[in-house]
This record gives structure tokens, sequence and C-alpha cells, in this order.
């Protein structure tokens, strides 16, 4: 399946860019000048180091959703049908990794799709996607 | 041998009786308790480990579920 | 002793998507369909929680009318439960029976029902006057009926009349349209039907969810006991499956009418129908809550692997598991249908809640259960649960500790239509007769009904599906049951009376109430009969001895009946408020109250309806409606003191084996509590102590209570706190009270 990695050797934690990668993600996925409503995000540590709050196409939104609204593409991505979507919102609060998101305007929440915009942007090349096998279903 | 009190009823005490000892000792299998000791909240990660001096007095309190 | 630990390896592997199924009769069903009245309508969405209006049919004269929810209606009532009351009492006269046309049948989810975002929202709460209290009862049932019903633009449907043929209702909420059919010859049991009319009336496979039934079963027609099952489709099952308004005989009304199913299409399901006032909030309490079930119930409640089931262990590990008809607390055979035993032969790998977003998701179910006896032998079918109820009235109450044979009876009870607490305890009570030779062969007509004898317990539930023999008796439920054996002559009157666990008419539900007196009241003093849904305070009670004196008891069954009712007015289930807590709850004040989770409902009443309320409205919310019902109650010639008379069972040891089975406990209150030394006295004369102190504390409780809720000493609302709750603006429930004043 298609993930999305970020390398800290490479990556600053947002200290010398502008987040590029969240607003390229938020313009051109979500059509909103706003980096806070993209669905990947950079946060700097304050010893210095950062971590990155991605989707990693885990699977486990997919075994809570009620609707079924959750699936796999081909590539192993893992998709929101927005119109099977009831908004129960499960998705994200079952999320370990806190990468099912919210946004007060739209019913259906949102994650990342693996969809590679943030890659090419990322003024340090610190993003990539990469093939990975796709884990055991969870029971949760 | 000691006395200790859990939930006003009257427990044998003995030296190193863990929380964990008291809930064994009385079969308290609620997994939703609240106990404290001499008025100190026990959490339950520290029942295995903490343990209760003699003449102690031990709360238990068991939350509602299932009714 | 320590917690029990969830291992997915030691799940059966059993295909949940293969049952037998029943769609071959799928399109004589349909040709044979003769619509008798179709009325269009325009379909509406909630504005704020509320359409605004209710519908109303009568199945006799085939009167289809909208009626509107007036503001008076909202401020007094909320909704749900509170709705359906107030329908109720202006249906019915004081001398109105269960089965006069004008009884009513009234579903009415509530104003938070249907939002998706918050665990437990799907409720609907039915009201009718009931077959074996007289008096309204009210049942809180899931399934996705009432969020359809709400979507297709109604807060209530009103069920009057009574057909002289079998009859099916479709309110179609997309095409605005409600239709009266006569419904052909056919399958009535829920299982068959539920699926017949799911797919009847989906207009295609992906619309499945999108329709909800309403059914019973044939043991409804012939038994006093009759409950209502509310579908919801399960997608990956594949299969129909249903919730239960169980208690009081809704489903035997619901026959009585003719009425063989009720049937709604909604919208496909978003999460903004309820056009919440402020939806913003709503979605943050309901994350905030998810991640809290995720991170706290695998260490608490394991709600989501067990369901409810998760407290039989529990239950027997206190003495508080209801062994043969209520006499011990205990059985060295619990281990056989306890959780361990369950979250291994449920299905793990699906989603279990009955409304979306409900993750708690206790609706467990058991897959490729191959049924032994009766009308579907052979067939294999899914059953839901079982959950606690039925696994302790089914099975410990009667001694039934065979978990095939638990999940039968379960699946029995739930096609059949019949309340599955109900039967437990009637049948608990039946075999204790024949353990004591009050019944015997000859007089059950063949059917040896001993303690674990679940072959003829079986028998005896499809005897009153078809009507005959004694489970036609059985089927009277416990208090013309006792009746009928004292007339017959057939043992000690007093005795029958004293193991009869039935209060009201209505049979006990099962925890074990003798050694917590605030849980004897929180059985009797009830409005409806003794269900645990008012209250359940063993643990705060007889355990953590948080409630010492009557004033501190009779404070909790103030609190707590009020604040559990709030959930009925409103649409919620009880279990999301305390089967999970938060983690910090252990250092709040009050931490039975579960504060954070009070406020939780605070907010999402406030946010739904745009009426900003505190944790004291909400308590006052419900004691107008609380206050109306025991109003209701009086009116319809019950809701004294002499009603809320409770069996000896349930207030202590009624025999001998009972006794000597707590000997240490007993004899220690004789001496703690009584100051009598318990030494050289027989057991008979320790007993006869017992009864006298126990029935003395009793009544003294009923005093405190009814003080403490504003009645008095005869449990008559007095009028000034008919006053404090506004309710003297109805001047009907005024003059039901002076006559006692």
């Amino acid at each position: 399946m298609k993930q999305l990695v970020i390398d800290f050797q490479k990556c600053n934690a947002g200290r010398d860019c502008a987040h590029e990668c969240e607003l390229e993600c938020a313009i051109k996925v979500f059509k909103k000048d706003d980096p806070t409503l993209a669905a990947l995000h950079i946060k700097a540590h304050e010893d210095g180091g950062g971590h990155a709050v991605i989707c990693d196409q885990c699977g486990d939104c997919i075994v809570v959703c009620p609707s079924e609204a959750l699936r796999r593409n081909k590539l192993g991505v893992v998709m929101l049908d927005k119109k099977v979507c009831v908004g129960c919102y499960m998705c994200i609060g079952f999320c370990e990794k806190g990468a099912f998101e919210y946004d007060p305007d739209w019913i259906t929440p949102y994650k990342c799709t693996s969809c590679g915009v943030c890659v090419k942007v990322c003024p340090h090349g610190a993003l990539q996607i990469v093939e990975v096998p796709e884990p055991a279903v969870r029971i949760i | 041998m000691g006395v200790i009190v859990v939930n006003e009823e009257p427990l044998g005490w003995h030296e190193g009786m863990t929380v964990r000892d008291i809930l064994r000792a009385k079969n308290y299998r609620f997994p939703m308790l609240i106990i404290h000791v001499n008025g100190l909240l026990i959490a339950k990660p520290d029942y295995g480990t903490t343990t209760v001096p003699d003449s102690a007095i031990v709360q238990v309190i068991h939350l509602i579920s299932g009714g | 002793m320590d917690q029990l630990v969830f291992d997915p390896s030691k799940v059966m592997a059993i295909d949940h998507t293969r049952r037998t199924e029943y769609l071959g009769a799928l399109l004589a069903y349909r040709t044979g369909l003769r619509t008798l009245k179709e009325v269009a309508y325009t379909p509406s969405l909630p504005d704020r929680g509320y359409n605004n209006r209710s519908l109303y049919v009568n199945v006799d004269t085939l009167e289809v009318t909208e009626k509107p929810v007036t503001q008076q209606m909202k401020d007094v009532f909320i909704g749900g439960r509170g709705f359906g009351l107030y329908h109720l009492w202006n249906a019915v006269q004081p001398t109105t029976k269960w089965n006069d046309p004008e009884n009513e049948i009234i579903i009415s989810p509530g104003p938070v029902c249907g939002i998706t975002q918050y665990a437990g929202t799907g409720k609907s709460l039915v009201v009718t006057l009931s077959p074996q209290t007289e008096i309204p009862i009210d049942s809180n049932v899931g399934g996705f009926f009432g969020p359809l019903l709400k979507f297709s633009g109604f807060d209530a449907l009103e069920l009057q009349g009574k057909s002289t043929k079998d009859v099916i209702l479709f309110i179609d909420g997309v095409k605005g349209l409600i239709r009266i059919d006569e419904a052909p010859e056919g399958p009535v049991d829920s299982h068959v039907l539920g699926e017949l009319l799911t797919h009847l009336y989906a207009e295609n496979d992906a619309d499945l969810p999108n329709v909800s039934v309403v059914s019973t079963g044939a043991a409804a027609e012939h038994s006093l006991i009759g409950m209502l099952n509310f579908s919801f489709y399960d997608r990956r099952r594949g299969c129909v499956r249903f919730k239960q308004a169980g208690r009081g005989g809704i489903g035997t009304v619901f026959r009585d009418k003719r009425i063989r199913a009720v049937v709604c299409r909604g919208p496909k399901v978003a999460g903004d129908l309820n056009h919440p006032a402020d939806p913003e909030t709503i979605a943050r309490t309901g994350i905030k809550y998810h991640k809290e079930i995720r991170e706290q119930d695998p260490h608490q409640c394991m709600m989501r692997r067990n369901g409810t089931a998760h407290i039989v262990e529990i239950m027997n590990a206190y003495d508080l598991l209801p062994v043969h008809n209520f006499q011990f607390g205990s059985h060295p055979d619990t281990h056989k249908i306890d959780s361990s035993y369950w979250q291994q032969r449920c299905t793990q790998t699906t989603v279990d809640g009955c409304w979306y977003g409900c993750s708690m998701a206790c609706a467990k179910g058991a897959d490729g259960v191959v049924l032994k006896t009766g009308p579907y032998q052979g067939h294999m079918v899914t059953v839901d649960g079982p959950e606690y109820e039925n696994a302790a009235g089914l099975g410990s109450n009667c001694g039934v500790f065979d978990p095939d044979y638990l999940l039968e009876l379960n699946f029995y009870c739930d096609t059949y239509g019949i309340c599955t607490i109900t039967y437990g305890t009637l049948t608990a009570f039946i075999m204790e007769c024949y353990q004591r030779g009050i019944l015997n062969k000859e007089r059950t007509g063949g059917l040896e009904l001993t303690w674990g004898n679940a072959e003829a317990d079986l028998e005896m539930m499809h005897q009153m599906a078809r009507g005959t023999g004694f489970g036609k008796v059985a089927g009277l439920g416990v208090k013309k049951m006792k009746a009928h054996f004292i007339a017959q002559g057939w043992g000690d009157p007093q005795l029958i009376n004293d193991i009869g666990m039935e209060n009201k008419g209505l049979e006990y539900s099962q925890y074990m109430s003798k050694e917590s007196l605030a849980q004897q009241g929180g059985y009797a003093l009830t409005n409806k009969g003794p269900q645990h849904d008012e209250a359940w305070l063993i643990f705060m009670d007889m355990v953590n001895k948080q409630l010492p004196t009557f004033e501190a008891k009779a404070e909790a069954l103030y609190y707590f009946p009020l604040f559990r009712t709030w959930f009925g007015l409103n649409g919620f289930c009880k279990l999301p408020w305390n089967d999970v807590v938060p983690a910090d709850n252990s250092s709040q004040p009050e931490p039975q109250k579960v504060p954070e989770h009070v406020q939780n409902y605070v907010d999402l009443f406030t946010a739904t309806t745009g009426i900003k309320i505190t944790k004291e409205d909400l308590i006052m919310q419900s004691a107008r409606v609380y206050n109306f019902q025991r109003v209701f109650n009086i009116r319809m010639g019950k809701g004294l003191r002499l009603h809320d008379a409770a069996p000896y069972r349930s207030l202590g040891p009624v025999t001998r084996e009972e006794y000597e089975s707590r000997t240490e406990r007993y004899d220690k209150q004789l001496l703690d509590e009584l100051g009598i030394d318990p030494a050289g006295k027989s057991t008979e004369e320790k007993m006869a102590l017992h009864r006298t102190w126990r029935t003395d504390r009793f009544s003294q409780l009923m005093d405190s209570v009814y003080t403490r809720r504003g009645w008095t000493l005869d449990g008559v609302p007095t009028l000034e706190r008919l006053r404090e709750l506004g309710l003297d603006a109805f001047p009907e429930v005024v003059a039901v009270v002076k006559q006692f004043i």
C-alpha cells in the first residue's frame, strides 16, 4: 500500500521552512488557505526534534466505521466515500495517531490519502510516498 | 495480627499487604473501582505495588455499570 | 479474580455472513399486499431536534392525521417518553383497558435522537397501557426506527384503534407517503418478517439500511408479555437485526390491534439531519467520547467485546446473580455462561452499534447458531447478545447453564416477540413452584419444569407461541399465575405470593435486591414496575456503604430515577453514561454520577435544541414527566402506596435454604441491627425476626422516599410539588391529585 513517510533527518519541523507541505495540502486538496486544515501536521518539539501527525493507512478506521464508508482503494490507501459516510466521527476518535481530522465546515471527516502533493513541495525532500505491505486487520 | 477497615468492615492485615491483596481477599472483581487508603486516592496501575499500613481505613467505591 | 483479558485468538471462527434466508416468500408477499389507504404528505427534516409535528394513525377507521407538536409539549414533556405519556393521557379514560380500541401505542424518539456523533443516540420510547400492569408502560429501544421516523418528518407516532384484519403501516419519508396495507397470510415471527419487509420496502440493496421494521411474533398473540422488535440492517453481516422494547406487554397490544408491522423508510442518513443549533459542540463532544471509549473501555467494562454480559461474573462474585428464582446469588456453573465464554462465541470483527456512532457497541451477536427445537429447527440464525439480563434471566435464574440452550431461548424469545426479562423471571417462578410441589407434571400438562431443564423450558415457550397448553398459562405473567395457582388451591398462598417476583404486575429484572434496601426501593418505588432502568444502587448501598441512612437512600432514590428518566425524554441510551468513565473520574466530586458525562448530556441537549440548560434543569425536566406519570398511574386507579408493595423474596429470605445459604450474614444482622443474639434460635425464628425487621425497614424507606419526592405518605404528589413543576397548568392533573389530598 502507498504510505506517506517523513524523514526527520531532513525535516527540521518547520524551523527553516514555511510548512509548505501543510499549506500545499490545504490549498490543493481542501481548497482552503489555512495550513491548520491540512491532512498532515508537522510539530516542532521544544527540545529540538519534531513529530508528524500523518495517516499511515493502518486501516483501524475501516474496522470501526459503522457505514462501511471507509475502504482501501486499488493502491491500498484508505479512502472515505463521502456519500456513504454518516458523519459519526468514530474514525476520528479511534485513530491512535490523531490523523483523522474534523473541520466544522464539513459534515464528513478527512485525512491523508497518500496523494503526494506535499512530497513535491517539501524544500528538504523529507517526505516521500513508499510502498509497504498492508497490516493485518485488528479487532478494535 | 493487625486489622484494617474496608468499606466499614474489618479485614485481617499482614505486613506488605497491597491494595490488590485486599481486592483478592474481598473478591472485589468489578473493573471500575475508586480506592482510597486513608483518604488517599490510589491509581489503578498502583494497586499491585501500593502497600497498606496496619489500621488503615480503606474505601473501595464500586461505580455502576450494566444496570 | 483479575479482570478478564480479551484474547482474539480464542474467538470462534464462525462465518458471520451465513444464515438461513427467508426471502423465498418475497414475491408472494409483494403481490399479496392490498392497499387500504394511501395518503401523501410532505416529508421534512427536524430543525433543532424537532419536526414540530406528530403522526396519528387509526388502524380501524384508517384515519391518518398530522398533529402539531406545541411549544407547551416541548417545554413540559421534552419528547420521547414525555410525548408518549402526553398522547396516551389524551387518548384514554380512567376506565380504559389495555385492549380497548382507544388505547394507543406511541413511539417517540426525542429531540437529540438521531444525531450520529455520540454513543447511544438512536433510542425511541414506546408507551402504552400495559396488559400486565394496567398503567402506562414505557420501554426504551434501539434500532433505526426512531431516527428514521424523525428524518421522515415526525416527532412521534400514535397508533390507535383495532383493525379486523392484519395490517402493515408503511411510512415512506423519501416519497412522502403513508400507506396502510392489508397483510397477506404469512409469517409473523420477527426474524422472518423483519427480513421480508426490509427487502420488500427497500428500493434496492443500498436502501436496506434506510428501512426499519417494528414487529413482534406469534407469542405476543397468545400471552400478555409480548414485546416489540425494532430492526436495523447490519451491513457487515448482511442481515436484519433487532433491539427490543421489551417490558410490559407492548407487543401484546400491537397484535391485539392486528398490526403486523410498522415500517419506516427514511432518507439516507447523514451527520447533520437533526439540524442541531450547534453542530460543532456535538462533534467535539462526540469525538472526545469516542476517544474515551478507545482508551478506557479495554481496561474497564470491555463493552465493545462483551456487551452487558460482562457483569455475569461480577454479579456472581458479589452474590448478586439471581439463581433459582432469586433464592441465591451465585452458582458454581456460572463460568459456563459468563463473558469469558461470550467473548469467544460472539463475532468480534463486526460493528455492533444499534445506531450509527455508538462506539460502545454493546449489541453483540452470536452467529451460526443452528436451532435444535421448534418451528425453525435446523435453521442457522444470528442471535442478538446475549445481554446480561438474558444470561441471568433465561440462564442462572432458571438454572440453565448450557450456553447453546441459552442462545436458543434468547433467539425464540426474540422472534416470538416476548420479553426475555419477563420470560426469565416467570419461568424461574414456575420452576420454583415445581420444586415446591405447587406445580407438578400433571398441572403443567407433562412439562417437567425442573431447574435447568432447558428442553421443557423451550417447549413451554413453543406452547406460548402456539397458544396451547401450560405455555398459555405462563404467558399470563407472574401476577395472574399467582392468583390462578392460589385459586386452584395448589399451594400455600403466602408462599406463592412471597416467591412470585412481580410488583405492579411486572416481573422483576435480573438483580438481587434482598441485601440492598436502597435497591428494594429502586425496584418497587418505580413508576412502571420493577425494572432497573430507574435506579441501580446495589453497589452504592450494599458494597460501598455510601447510603447509611434512610435520608441518604431517599436522596439516591430521588436523583437517580430522575436523572435516568431524562435519557428516555431525549432518545438516549443509558449505557454510555456509566459503562465507561473518564480517566480522571475517580478524582471528581460525586464520581457515581460521572460528572463529565452529565456535562456532556447538558451540552448535547443545549447544542441540539439551542435551549441553554444546566444539570439542575435536566433533573427538573425529568421531574415534570416523572410526576406526571405518577399522577397518570393514580388516574388509572393505581399509583398509591399499596401498589408499591414488594414481594418478600425481594426484601429478604423466604425459605430456610435461602437463610441458611447466608447464615453468617443474617445472624450478624440480627446481632448488629436488632440487638438479638441468634444463638440457640431456630432458623424459622430467625427468619421471622428478619421478616418483621425487613418489612418495617422497607416501610420506613417508603416514607423517606415519598417525602423526598414531594409526595404524601400515600405516594401522591402534593399540590405544592405539582406547582413547583408547573404541572398545575393542567387542570386534569390537579383534579386527579385533589381526590387524595
